[in-house]
């Protein structure tokens, strides 16, 4: 697992929440720190700051040789970077390095460069790696903390090979899932001019595929239940995960081009950047199994 | 001929430093960046003295030494930690991995913290290379 951290508020708390990972086979956390280039980038009359690179290195250092010393108490392997550069080129490189099987990245609403970690820069991530990125909110909308994001995940299904893909990721899951509910929202538009029978009919189809997918999860001992929602997709998302009382949003994300993917990208995009929820985000040509 | 002692270390100032020691004490250096190239080198060269960090990408310095200590060849070779991780950690580690079903491992033949002075690593090396 790879957890990029700015050393946001709490973010140690959020991942000591991501340590009943370790019963699905994720025991080895590998932190990355991405000092900008502009913090210490040629400045007019100063040059280079190599003495902020030293300062802002030792700092983060000292911050990950504490979070590594509980984390290596608890059993788990851990490494680290700190690297200064653009977030984006190192957080690929990095994931393709230590051949991560998630990247953790955290939610900023504040701030230009923060912003990186959300929306747009999110789906880039995916369009440039097979790893799933999970976009981590540590609060959950109702105030409490998120202690175990897998216990209740909602999985947004829209029948795309990504969001196949984030069924059979799920499953990796099963000992820290207790319940999985799984949805498909129908926009307005695709039954616009249809008969009252033309809807009922593709109600029906979508509710039977979702219970093949129910099916799924169930046969690996993880309990599952369908709902369907209408209307705007990002909309009925995050308002069935504040009625289900999810703990995450999962949901499949391609980049590639071509109109549907466009706007999964979107999907995904406005998911990692507003949902008030953790959100998965699961690339289609992800690797068939965690390592 | 000269005793192989390998450090293994991601920080390239722990490197020139450990190095300089070595060669000033008549001590071939050998260096790796992390412990998955750290056990391959150990392998190959079969030196005399590891010097092994612990938080490190790829494999950290905990895994590496119980990986030198399941090797019979390996086994044998005394290890120095030098680490900004503290010794109880390493200790805790080693015993939470076992209780997870690996083996138990010895305690390292010395524990050293961040920072280190020369004639301290000198010494320290002096006496464990035999």
């Amino acid at each position: 697992m790879l957890f990029v951290t700015q050393f946001e508020e709490l973010w140690f708390d959020a991942l000591q929440s991501l340590m009943d990972l370790r019963k699905s086979g994720f025991n080895h956390v590998v932190f990355l720190h991405v000092i900008e280039r502009d913090k210490v980038a040629m400045h007019r009359g100063k040059g280079y700051l190599k003495d902020e690179e030293t300062k802002l290195r030792e700092i983060a250092n000292i911050r990950f040789i504490d979070w590594a010393e509980s984390l290596f108490e608890q059993g788990m392997e851990v490494g680290a970077y700190i690297v200064v550069g653009n977030p984006l080129p190192k957080i690929i490189s990095t994931a393709e390095e230590e051949d991560v099987d998630l990247i953790v990245t955290g939610h900023h609403k504040k701030g230009k460069v923060e912003e990186l970690y959300a929306g747009s820069e999110t789906v880039d991530i995916l369009r440039r790696t097979s790893t799933p990125v999970l976009v981590y909110k540590y609060m959950l909308p109702s105030g409490k903390i998120n202690e175990r994001p897998f216990e209740k995940p909602i999985l947004a299904m829209d029948w795309s090979p990504a969001s196949e893909r984030a069924v059979k990721y799920l499953i990796n899951f099963r000992d820290i899932i207790k319940e999985v509910v799984v949805i498909n929202v129908a926009s307005e538009k695709d039954i616009k001019g249809a008969s009252a029978m033309d809807i009922q009919a593709t109600r029906k189809k979508n509710r039977q595929r979702l219970d093949e997918v129910c099916d799924i999860f169930r046969k690996e001992g993880i309990e599952a239940y369908s709902h369907l929602y209408i209307g705007d997709t990002c909309v009925e998302i995050e308002k069935a995960a504040q009625e289900r009382e999810a703990t995450m949003i999962v949901a499949g994300a391609t980049g590639k081009s071509g109109l549907k993917e466009i706007f999964m990208g979107n999907v995904a995009k406005k998911l990692a950047k507003y949902s008030a929820f953790p959100t998965l985000l699961v690339p289609a040509n992800i690797k068939p199994e965690i390592n | 001929m000269s005793k192989k002692v390998l450090t293994v270390d991601d920080d390239p100032d722990i490197i020139a430093f450990v190095k300089t020691v070595l060669e000033e004490n008549s001590y071939s250096p050998l260096i790796a960046r992390n412990g998955e190239v750290g056990l391959d080198l150990a392998r190959e060269e079969k030196p005399d003295l590891v010097i092994l960090d612990v938080l490190m990408p790829k494999q950290s310095g905990i895994r590496m030494y119980r990986e030198l200590k399941a090797d019979e060849s390996l086994k044998d070779t005394p290890v120095i930690i030098l680490s900004g991780i503290a010794k109880r950690t390493f200790l805790r580690s080693q015993e939470a991995l076992t209780e997870f079903g690996d083996q138990p491992v010895p305690e390292p033949d010395l524990y050293i913290e961040k920072p280190v002075e020369p004639d301290e690593l000198a010494e320290a090396i002096k006496n464990l290379i035999k």
